[in-house]
């Protein structure tokens, strides 16, 4: 397989993944593509303006890009909690209609000042990586670690809150769960993972621009989501990488590829309302691997 | 005071095709609580379809190049036949997109989804078939009035003043019906509680269909109003709007037919407003509206309240 589309795939899955998080808990923010562009505006103007990371090597220092985005996540953790202390008091489509506009005016924002890129982008963003595979390695590394956190938090405390939010929110609070923390530490997460994979976008496509976190990106991530099942990190995982490819391994069909995305869009959660990885699955799964049974149960034997 | 006059026209005919968007939004959110994503893109083709009436020929570009309808309808009936294509492909969309879901009992949230996907298909079903290249529908079309009039010394195009007209005679009429009449009042019923008003003889799904119907006829009159006043710039120029008619839509309070109403003659004023050198910025007017409205009253201006229930 091309391995730039296999980097595109990994990006599409760990933007699914940072959809997920706040989702996990019944929060439909459409937030993530104005993090992806903070971190990719960030990574595009450190490594081509800031010549002590090394923009003029022959390769930029990976070492650069680890710092790239350890800033990116610190930023945008720290913006997301400030916005999400605001915006999650919102709920269900008035949530995901105020993340929209909080994309939207970033997006706009970025267009008009020419510090950011403006409308042109940034162009020439040195690359750490001479070859494809390495960014592909990269992203696939970072996409692990990811899902290992994810999992581990899928079954702790946090994790079981999170699930607790999404089936009754009122109930999880008469349990004691502080449902205003637990769904500000969900949003943070998906901002910082959105600002990580801003940085290797940035890097791997070479140039960034203000168009690349617009709506269109909102709704593609979320599709993601709900194609893949948003009962388990797997889920954003598998609906990332198979929405991504889509496209792209219909390119022979030419003009009528987008025609048969959107069917599939459209098809997808009529014929599986609970994605490809669905409850059903995952019970098969877990009846399959008895060694994971005890463990990966008990969050769901709680109510 | 020209000056004013011209702003405040401006201001109110943008408004007003924006009132005209969320309405849609509003009417089908009312009764199903869910937002139609593939609301732009019945605008876009309520565009398209006037265009194709009047007798405007497709590019160069797309599958139907070159292609012209054997005659030419006056505009106001092309129009009118456009609103009432859009409001078939409203109620298709609905058969397909949102009917499944519902006998299903399925999560509201995948709605969201599968008209987003219907509206991508919409989307690049126009482009595969007219090609992306903008259109414009000539000022001409409106034959026998004049291009500009002059109005307490404004200079006003009377595309402007009629878009303000049409908007105005559609959402009287609207309310009227809504608040008046007795399937108006059966349409507020189920969007008060589908099951009760089903189990008290009212049609649910009649009335469901209704209320896509008469969304995709707005749309499409916007289309085809906004194609002759500004022009038709791609197939993905339904987009735009609809971003807006979401701001509109929550800034008057989500459900309610004169918020929509208020919020849209509001954004249009206010992005009238902004001055030239910061036009770059004008699209941020609606959105912080929208975000400054969500944090401080999430109802929206003329929006209820509802209690948190068990």
């Amino acid at each position: 397989m091309d391995a730039s589309l296999l980097t595109q795939m990994l990006i599409g899955a760990l933007l699914g993944v940072s959809v997920y998080l706040p989702l996990r808990c019944g929060q439909l923010s459409l937030a993530t593509p104005g993090f992806y562009a903070i971190g990719g505006t960030l990574a595009a103007l450190l490594s081509t303006r800031v010549s002590v990371l090394g923009g003029n090597d022959p390769t930029y220092p990976i070492s650069s890009v680890l710092l790239e985005m350890v800033l990116a996540g610190l930023l945008c953790g720290a913006l997301a909690v400030g916005i999400g202390a605001v915006v999650l008091r919102l709920r269900g489509v008035y949530l995901a209609i105020a993340t929209i506009a909080l994309v939207e005016i970033l997006r706009v924002t970025t267009l008009n000042q020419e510090g950011l890129g403006g409308a042109v982008g940034i162009f020439g963003i040195p690359q750490p990586f001479n070859e494809p595979s390495g960014y592909a390695l990269f992203t696939l590394l970072l996409l692990a670690g990811i899902c290992w956190l994810c999992d581990r938090v899928e079954r702790n405390r946090l994790g079981r809150a999170m699930a607790a939010i999404r089936d009754d929110e009122l109930a999880a609070a008469c349990q004691g769960i502080n449902t205003e923390r637990t769904k500000l530490v969900a949003f943070v997460l998906s901002a910082v993972v959105a600002g990580l994979v801003g940085v290797i976008s940035a890097h791997f496509l070479n140039s960034w621009n203000a168009r690349l976190g617009n709506f269109d990106a909102s709704i593609t991530t979320l599709a993601f989501v709900v194609f893949g099942g948003s009962r388990t990190w797997a889920g954003p995982v598998v609906g990332g990488l198979v929405l991504t490819a889509l496209p792209e391994l219909l390119r022979p069909i030419g003009d009528l590829r987008l025609i048969v995305f959107g069917l599939v869009i459209l098809v997808g959660p009529l014929l599986l309302p609970q994605g490809l990885i669905n409850p059903a699955l995952i019970g098969a799964w877990r009846h399959r691997l008895p060694g994971r049974r005890a463990s990966a149960a008990a969050p769901e034997s709680r109510p | 005071m020209a000056d004013l006059i011209q702003l405040l026209l401006n201001g109110l005919s943008t408004g007003a095709v924006y009132a005209l968007f969320a309405l849609g939004y509003t009417l089908v959110f009312s009764v199903l609580g869910v937002i139609n994503f593939a609301h732009g893109a019945v605008f876009t083709l309520g565009a398209y379809f006037t265009f194709l009436l009047i007798g405007g020929a497709v590019g160069a570009n797309g599958l139907l190049a070159g292609f012209q309808l054997p005659f030419a309808l006056p505009f106001w009936l092309a129009l009118l036949l456009a609103g009432v294509a859009a409001a078939v492909v409203s109620l298709l969309i609905e058969h397909i997109a949102f009917r499944p879901l519902r006998e299903r009992g399925a999560d509201p949230l995948l709605a969201l989804i599968t008209s987003l996907g219907a509206g991508v298909v919409l989307v690049n079903l126009i482009q595969l078939l007219v090609g992306a290249e903008s259109y414009a529908i000539p000022t001409s079309a409106l034959a026998g009035l004049p291009a500009a009039i002059r109005l307490f010394g404004a200079q006003v195009r009377t595309v402007q003043l009629l878009l303000l007209a049409v908007a105005a005679v559609l959402l009287v009429a609207l309310s009227l019906w809504i608040d008046g009449s007795r399937s108006g009042k059966a349409l507020r019923a189920v969007a008060e509680d589908a099951s009760t008003a089903q189990l008290l003889g009212i049609p649910s799904g009649r009335m469901i269909q209704i209320a896509f119907g008469l969304s995709g006829f707005l749309a499409g009159i916007a289309g085809g109003l906004v194609g002759l006043s500004v022009s038709i710039a791609g197939p993905y120029f339904g987009i735009g709007y609809g971003l807006k008619g979401l701001g509109v839509l929550v800034l008057g309070g989500l459900g309610s037919v004169p918020g929509a109403v208020l919020g849209g003659l509001i954004i249009g004023i206010a992005e009238a407003c902004v001055p030239a050198e910061l036009s770059g910025y004008r699209d941020v007017v609606a959105y912080g509206f929208l975000f400054v409205v969500l944090l401080l009253r999430p109802q929206g201006l003329l929006g209820r309240v509802l209690p948190t229930k068990v």
